[in-house]
């Protein structure tokens, strides 16, 4: 224990992650929701998201963390981090009425000297705007859903936006960064908060160039798999950028983002035409499985059957948000569908001739066709000779490429991916 | 994000309208809607260019009096550019559907679907959605956008608007450049002569797809903008080789010196699926050899 006591209000995906990491770097945690049932759950250890490692981290820690429903107790805490998470509605506009009020919560209880950062999703001058900025700091969030925890214990560094960049960061606050030894930025307010959009405004810039020029391979017999290595060697690309080809953007963080940049750059006159287009291509690529769908399997058979393998936007999280699993079951209204997702429930998706499967290959039994629309890590153990075995058509829509394109074929399948030639329809 | 475009149905289970007014009812499209219509056993009425003439200065008042309260009212009728795309036929398209609104703000009906052309979208090359600019380059284009507007300006209820690309079938008069034209070039000469190599990918679709699917927008009484295409793009070059197939003799295919640069239309028929997702359309194969049979029995 270093003796030195964090609080973390607003208990979501992100100030969990973010206690947890904490309590992990040694710290005596609080953590605090005005919401009485949701901190009840948290202390018999029910989480309220899907998170890898982040059940065990919480359980090691249990010790060192304190879940709270009275706000009093952060006023024990040499710092405070306010860190709920900022929803957003079907525009990408963030809600900032319950971030405030909470920040209102928190501070006043804390002694003046105490700092609260602000680490929720906020747009650029949300920070300066608050009362007192002086002793307030925004810090970005670079959490990722799946990848939350690793990311939380070992960040790439630290952004901290400040009054004043040049004057060293509270003793409390830089102990506490020091304690994750990477690099801590300092920079003023409207910089830090432009630091975290511009962090994912270059990442939909990778995705939309990966998804723009894999959709080209799809046409001219080029295969996007066997290029990326290319990219990946040359440094001014990146052995880790984003250069998957995906359905599109999707989870609300990056379209909050592209949101707030169309609209800072209306409102003071400067060009996002560009943010625009990878929306519109985001779009367009989320639609890729109903197409190939209506092309391979649905055209002229009103009483096909398909099974749909993932409802979450991605692996690892029970998250729905802008899902393109949605997307695509809100097209196939007059469809007989069934579906499987590890961790999301059909009931909580409207379709009228929607059957939860058990299993995957339960969802397979029958159908004339299969679309995998979620990576998890459970799809890419099936053998494509069971899922030939109970399916009564032959094609696989495999966006992400969880099953082997010759395996596939060796069973007799007729396998569709991003970025690769695509096959002609057999029908 | 961008928000969803397409249509939206009023009717989430399909209803046949209680009755269809068609103006327009004599063209192309309309003769195969009217006939449509009728094997659906839709009530219709079709007027005459003898009984309702659209281009008089009566006409809002006639319309006016022809409509009832609830109808379903199909705007096809128009000038089309083979009657030229000049300023003469421009205002004349203009007049006549100033005196559909006139008629459309007086009795309310309870749908109106508007047939524009992919025209609207002028010059714009690759890929096109109902998202699209629509950004005219012809004085056609132009009136059919200002059409648009003006219709949807004028219903209180919910207005269809279909952009149909190039349409083809057996009673096309129109001739424009594709499968009409090129078959007809092969009958008559034994040959297809096409503009450079026949490089520029187009999207057909036949005419009985296109009644089809207006039916299913009046069933379901949709709104919004919708285009008309199958979302299979083609060649001239191909195509012709499609057409001259249909032939017994040999059709020779010879390109000419290009004039023009060269541009492709493709069309994202998302919005088209998501409305109607158990909606086929006929091959282009099979829509071409339907032509050609119906070609050979007119003689």
């Amino acid at each position: 224990m270093s003796g030195l006591r964090v609080g973390f209000a607003g208990l979501t995906h992100l100030g969990l992650v973010s206690a947890a990491a904490a309590a992990d770097r040694g710290f005596d945690v609080v953590g605090f929701d005005a919401d009485a049932a949701q901190v009840e759950r948290l202390q018999r250890q029910e989480l309220p998201v899907t998170e890898p490692g982040l059940p065990e981290l919480l359980a090691k820690h249990r010790a060192a963390i304190t879940f709270t429903t009275r706000a009093e107790e952060l006023a024990t805490c040499a710092l405070a981090y306010v860190a709920p998470d900022v929803a957003t509605d079907d525009l990408g506009q963030s809600d900032l009425v319950p971030l405030r009020a909470l920040i209102a919560t928190v501070a006043a209880v804390l002694p003046a000297d105490t700092p609260l950062v602000v680490l929720s999703q906020i747009p650029p001058g949300f920070t300066r705007a608050l009362e007192a900025p002086a002793r307030r700091f925004c810090q970005v969030e670079t959490l990722v859903i799946g990848d939350a925890v690793r990311r939380a214990l070992s960040p790439e560094r630290f952004i901290v936006g400040c009054a004043d960049p040049a004057a060293a960061l509270p003793a409390a606050l830089g102990e506490y960064l020091a304690a994750f030894g990477c690099p801590i930025l300092r920079m003023g307010y409207e910089s830090a908060e432009l630091a975290k959009i511009a962090i994912n405004v270059c990442l939909v810039a990778s995705i939309s160039a990966a998804n723009t020029l894999a959709e080209l391979c799809e046409r001219i017999g080029a295969d996007w798999a066997e290029i990326v290595p290319a990219l990946r060697l040359d440094r001014r690309i990146g052995a880790h950028a984003y250069l998957g080809p995906g359905l599109g953007i999707a989870g609300g963080n990056l379209e909050r983002d592209l949101a707030t940049v169309s609209r800072l750059a209306d409102t003071h006159g400067t060009d996002a035409g560009v943010v625009r287009a990878w929306l519109a291509n985001s779009r367009h690529r989320r639609d890729w499985a109903l197409a190939q769908l209506h092309e391979r399997v649905l055209e002229g058979r009103p009483d096909a059957v398909v099974a749909l393998l993932g409802l979450s936007y991605k692996a690892d999280t029970a998250s729905t948000k802008n899902s393109p699993a949605l997307a695509l079951l809100a097209a196939l209204t007059p469809f007989a569908v069934r579906a499987y997702d590890p961790v999301v429930a059909t009931r909580a998706v409207s379709h009228e001739h929607l059957v939860q499967a058990a299993s995957a290959l339960e969802a397979c039994a029958g159908a004339d066709g299969l679309v995998i629309m979620t990576p998890w890590t459970e799809f890419r153990t099936l053998a494509p000779a069971a899922i030939a075995q109970r399916l009564r058509g032959r094609v696989v829509i495999d966006p992400y490429g969880v099953l082997a394109t010759d395996a596939c074929r060796a069973a007799g399948l007729e396998h569709v991916r991003l970025g690769s030639p695509l096959p002609a329809p057999r029908r | 994000m961008t928000a969803e475009v397409g249509l939206i149905h009023s009717r989430a289970t399909p209803e046949p309208p209680g009755r269809v007014v068609l103006l327009g009812g004599g063209g192309f499209i309309g003769g195969r809607l009217r006939a449509a219509l009728a094997r659906a056993r839709i009530p219709t009425l079709a007027p005459r260019r003898s009984e309702l003439d659209l281009a008089g200065a009566e006409a809002a008042t006639h319309l006016r009096e022809l409509l009832r309260p609830g109808d379903a009212v199909v705007v096809l009728a128009a000038l089309t550019p083979d009657k030229g795309r000049g300023l003469a036929p421009f205002m004349a398209n203009l007049a006549m559907a100033a005196g559909v609104c006139i008629a459309l703000e007086k009795v309310d009906p309870s749908h109106v679907v508007y047939f524009s052309s992919d025209a609207v979208y002028g010059a714009a090359t690759g890929r096109l959605t109902e998202a699209s600019c629509a950004e005219p380059n012809d004085l056609y284009g132009t009136m059919h956008l200002a059409r648009e507007l003006m219709i949807r300006a004028s219903a209180r209820g919910p207005v269809a608007v279909l952009r149909p690309t190039l349409v083809f079938g057996a009673d096309d008069t129109h001739n424009s450049y594709g499968p009409n034209r090129l078959r007809r070039m092969a009958q008559k000469d034994g040959r297809i002569v096409l503009f450079g190599e026949g490089e520029e990918m187009r999207d057909h679709v036949e005419v009985g797809d296109v009644a089809a699917l207006t039916l299913e927008v009046l069933r379901h009484r949709s709104a919004g903008t919708l285009n008309v295409a199958s979302g299979r793009a083609i060649s001239y070059a191909e195509l012709a080789r499609k057409v001259a197939r249909l032939f017994e003799r040999p059709i020779a295919i010879t390109g000419t010196p290009r004039q023009t640069p060269i541009t492709h239309r493709h069309f994202d028929v998302t919005a088209l699926r998501r409305a109607f997702p158990t909606f086929a359309f006929t091959t282009l194969d099979d829509g071409l050899a339907r032509a050609h049979r119906e070609m050979l029995e007119q003689g």
